[in-house]
């Protein structure tokens, strides 16, 4: 078993290492940098651009760069943001913190929502309730996420029950703990809202599915043969077969926790990854856009990695490979 | 209903909303480019049966909006003069020469092509909005169809693509093993790796930013390509390595058979179901991705609509407080979603595959 | 004619139930199997273990022109293997096979592909070895439009001659392989095998997945077929009753050697190798 997981670990490691050499190399080529702006401006010199470039290590080759890079990497400071000037760490850091609240929360609630439903759902197939709960996802599932985004904003916008957007409102720091508290949450409905909305049908659909395929199967049939009340059924059985593939969902839902919400963030203007990577790519601040891929990458490749090592847990057929 | 009724009724669909998006310039009365500064942010035009009189016209005909109303959204509508709806009208007039002339040398030299036939119209000076007017003054409804011709040209283009590189790739990996198939497999997963719209706005970063029009088009088509072969790709080598152990293959390489001949005739057309389950799928996605990288200003460059750059107006507070209307080109897409998920729900169950 | 073998079972109808005589010389070799030897190698990934599996050890083995070989043995003695690579699907670690003056395994692709046609293989499970969504016309003009053989018009009037010949329908030309019995796919892999005029035709397990009635059937139209063409046949199977009935000689494969051959008659009755013994005294 040990070998298993150091080969999971070792093939996480190559992919990682890939990725960040593929992104670094692939922005690389980009044409201008950050400091091409600069050169439009008549008040500067060729010579103070190539000065600064020079400074800012933009002038080397794209190899001493990766190295160089690495090495910031290692330091904790994953390079330099040109835009912000300070290390990309300390601004990914609270930007994470902030998304990842947003996921999370989300995860947590659709995961809370999804289960009940689905199980309700999947107990009796065809009947009303679940081709209520199939249209209900097939029609929120047609709703592209901007849309929900947009549309739950203009809901605010009209009538004022929420924030419109940002995480914070002005005049936080005067808040009182308590009071602080309130405000982020105030905030955080609407995007939270947003995600959930977006991630319930898949979440219920799969559950149902799952449900559906266990509760076909014949040694449920003799659990009801014996007696067992449906509801125990539903709860002990049905649940636990259907749990590998929702225990891989979890696992993919964790892939998914620092990049899937950006949309959602900049439109709601929630200080997440996302606006942080929009402008990075707008003005072409290479490290920022690096940082923020190779991190997002990292959470991919972990929740991969969680994935199987849940599955590996839960289902004993895998344990024999 | 049965799947192969589903699978009709689905494609039935999605072929009347694509026939309706490429006949645009039939469908709608004006071109995209059009601007009408004196009637930026007018709301949909009301069609009206009868008139301020109590008389019931079986044509409809709409009112003028008084321009002193302007910019203030609520139309006020000058009921001294009727504009009664004309169907299959020849447009170019007077006013409409100016306004192009307005608008620059660029438009004004593809004048000609202009009179062609519309559906719909009014004469002149009125304006028929019938699903409201942007900042501009530019018809949200001939923007809505010109802009759903490139995003769902876009999204197919791109699934085109990434579907093509995911064939032959993943064709050759299976096919061949060894080496190569490591190679691929390597970097697949690598692709796979990245967060989609993460990797969509990494490259997308690494190429100029300001392209004209066009450029911009066939660029966002490639880069959803070159981003989304990964997975297609995957599915196609499990499919050709499965036909590649059958033994009629063998059977086949005993008579002599090349290569390239049990490719053809034996292992490419079991991929061909797959092909087709991942079209459904993917091509949705990638009309997501286009409207969402041009909501971003990274995708179709103004003035070219796109669904996702009409949608960018409402990125400014003031829009979408007081303008309803500019959101419907984002409801437009709800249906070509729901029958493209439909359509692929049905062809995975006919596959075999349980869908969700 | 009953016959008595040493652990006393009977073999009932003799031979008479086989009333063909080879019309050549039975000195004259199609096929000379030398020294053929293989292991399969199993290997992990990340781990330096490797299992190997010897299938054949040095096998020799020597078929005549229009004689009808059994090949038996225990499960994993390496009679499938041996079929396999003497219809050339599976490449030997070393040996050499001989046909028409050829050693077929040290041929160029390009010669090799030619020398293919010789030697056909027929699976044991039909469902496999044909492609379900292939018309029978189009499975059995397979190997004629591999090699470009005439036109379309002609290659299609083959493949229903073929499959007339076979037993089959002509009209059922057009009809897809899923829609065919498992017997009557047997026959269609049988009418494509004949297609290319082979010399040699293995039949790897053919009749196992059989019904017992058809197994019959199906090698009497093997038995006619080879008084037609005048093909040399190896029939691999487990089932010695078969055998039996359907072959002049045998050979006893064990542990990937050939510990035994002659002809079926004196091999039953006297066996010479324990391992023919177990085999009988399973039967």
């Amino acid at each position: 078993m040990l070998r298993y997981f150091t080969r999971r670990l070792l093939h996480g490691l190559f992919l990682v290492v890939g990725v960040s050499l593929l992104t670094f190399f692939l922005l690389q080529l980009a044409p201008g940098d950050f400091f091409a702006e600069m050169r439009l401006n008549p008040q500067m010199t060729a010579e103070s651009v190539a000065a600064v470039r020079h400074q800012y290590g933009l002038d080397r080759s794209v190899a001493t760069r990766y190295l160089l890079w690495i090495n910031s990497v290692r330091k904790g400071e994953l390079g330099f943001s040109f835009a912000y000037d300070s290390p990309v760490a300390c601004l990914l850091w609270a930007r994470a913190r902030n998304t990842l609240i947003l996921t999370l929360s989300a995860m947590l609630l659709s995961w809370l929502i999804a289960v009940p439903v689905g199980l309700g759902c999947g107990a009796r197939p065809g009947g009303w309730s679940d081709r209520l709960c199939l249209g209900a996802t097939s029609s929120l599932l047609a709703i592209p996420d901007l849309l929900l985004a947009l549309g739950l904003l203009f809901l605010a916008v009209r009538t004022g029950w929420f924030p419109t957007g940002g995480m914070v409102s002005p005049g936080f720091d005067d808040l009182s703990g308590w009071g602080k508290v309130k405000d982020v949450v105030s905030h955080f409905c609407l995007p939270v809202a947003t995600l959930v909305l977006g991630t319930v049908p898949v979440l219920v659909r799969h559950v149902r599915a799952g449900v559906v395929e266990v509760l076909a199967s014949p040694f449920i049939r003799a659990a009801r043969a014996h007696g067992i009340t449906r509801r125990r059924l539903l709860a002990r059985y049905a649940l636990r077969g259907a749990a590998a593939p929702l225990i891989s969902l979890l696992g993919l839902g964790i892939t998914t926790l620092l990049s899937g919400a950006l949309l959602v963030e900049v439109v709601m203007s929630w200080p997440g990854v996302g606006p942080l990577l929009w402008e990075a790519v707008l003005a072409r601040d290479l490290y920022v856009v690096v940082g923020a891929v190779m991190c997002s990458t990292l959470f991919l490749v972990g929740g991969n990695m969680v994935a199987d090592a849940l599955l590996f847990a839960v289902d004993p057929r895998i344990r024999t490979e | 209903m049965t799947i192969r009724r589903r699978i009709y009724l689905a494609l039935g669909f999605l072929g009347a909303l694509h026939a309706s998006v490429l006949l645009a310039s039939f469908f709608a009365p004006y071109d995209p480019e059009v601007q009408d500064r004196e009637l930026p942010f007018a709301p949909p035009t009301r069609l009206h049966f009868v008139d301020e009189r109590g008389r019931f016209h079986l044509r409809p005909f709409i009112y003028a909006c008084a321009s002193s109303s302007m910019p203030v959204a609520a139309c006020v509508e000058d009921l001294t003069r009727a504009f009664p709806l004309r169907f299959f009208v020849r447009e170019s007039s007077a006013v409409e020469k100016a306004n192009l002339a307005n608008q620059g040398a660029e438009l004004g030299a593809s004048e000609s092509k202009r009179r062609h036939w519309r559906l719909f119209g009014v004469d002149q000076p009125a304006r028929i909005f019938l699903l409201g007017s942007d900042g501009l003054g530019r018809d949200q409804f001939s923007r809505l169809l010109h802009g759903g011709q490139v995003s769902l040209l876009a999204g197919m283009l791109a699934a085109g693509l990434a579907l093509g590189f995911g064939l032959v790739l993943g064709a050759v990996a299976g096919f061949y093993g060894g080496w190569v198939d490591e190679l691929i497999m390597r970097s697949v997963e690598l692709f796979l790796a990245l967060p989609w719209l993460y990797l969509l706005f990494a490259v997308r970063a690494f190429l100029p930013l300001h392209l004209s029009a066009v450029q911009s088009f066939f660029l966002l088509i490639a880069v959803m390509g070159v981003v989304g072969w990964a997975r297609p790709a995957r599915l196609v080598r499990g499919v050709v390595l499965s036909a590649r152990e059958r033994d009629y293959v063998a059977a086949a390489r005993g008579f002599g058979a090349s290569d390239v001949y049990l490719l053809r005739r034996h292992v490419l057309p079991q991929a061909f179901g797959v092909v087709m389950t991942q079209a459904g799928i993917l091509i949705p996605q990638f009309i997501l991705a286009e409207v969402a990288l041009s909501y971003l200003g990274l995708g179709v460059a103004e003035p070219v609509p796109s669904l996702g750059n009409l949608l960018a107006e409402l990125q400014q507070y003031h829009v979408m407080a007081s303008y309803w209307w500019m959101f419907l080109p984002g409801a437009a897409l709800i249906p070509v979603f729901a029958s493209y998920y439909a359509l692929a729900n049905a062809l995975q169950e006919r596959a075999g595959v349980v869908p969700t | 004619m009953t016959t008595k073998n040493a652990t006393g079972t009977k073999f009932e109808g003799g031979h008479e139930g086989r009333p063909y005589v080879s019309r050549f010389s039975m000195t004259t070799t199609a096929l000379q199997v030398r020294a053929l030897s293989k292991t399969f190698v199993q290997r992990r990934m990340l781990s330096r273990k490797s299992i190997g599996i010897t299938a054949l050890r040095g096998v020799e083995l020597a078929l005549q022109l229009g004689c009808a070989l059994g090949l038996v043995g225990e499960s994993g003695s390496g009679k499938s293997t041996l079929g396999r690579c003497m219809a050339l699907l599976e490449r030997p670690d070393s040996g050499e096979i001989w046909l028409d003056g050829q050693n077929l395994l040290s041929l160029k692709s390009s010669e090799l592909r030619r020398a293919r046609r010789s030697i056909q293989i027929i699976f044991q499970d039909p469902a496999r070895a044909l492609n379900p969504r292939f018309s029978a016309v189009e499975l059995v003009a397979e190997p004629l439009e591999i090699l470009r053989w005439d036109t379309y018009e002609a290659r299609r009037r083959r493949a229903l001659d073929l499959m007339e010949e076979v037993g089959l329908s002509r009209q059922w030309g057009n009809r897809l392989a899923l829609e065919f019995s498992g017997g009557q796919r047997q026959r269609l892999a049988i009418a494509r095998a004949l297609a290319v005029e082979p010399r040699i035709l293995v039949l790897d397990e053919a009749l196992s997945a059989l019904d017992p009635p058809l197994q019959v059937q199906i090698m009497n139209l093997l038995v006619d077929l080879q008084v037609l063409h005048g093909f040399s046949y190896v029939l691999i199977s487990h089932d010695l009753r078969l055998i039996w009935r359907a072959v002049d000689e045998v050979a006893v494969m064990h542990q990937g050697t050939i510990v035994e051959r002659g002809k079926v008659r004196d091999v039953f009755a006297a066996p010479g190798h324990t391992a023919t013994q177990m085999l009988l005294e399973l039967c």
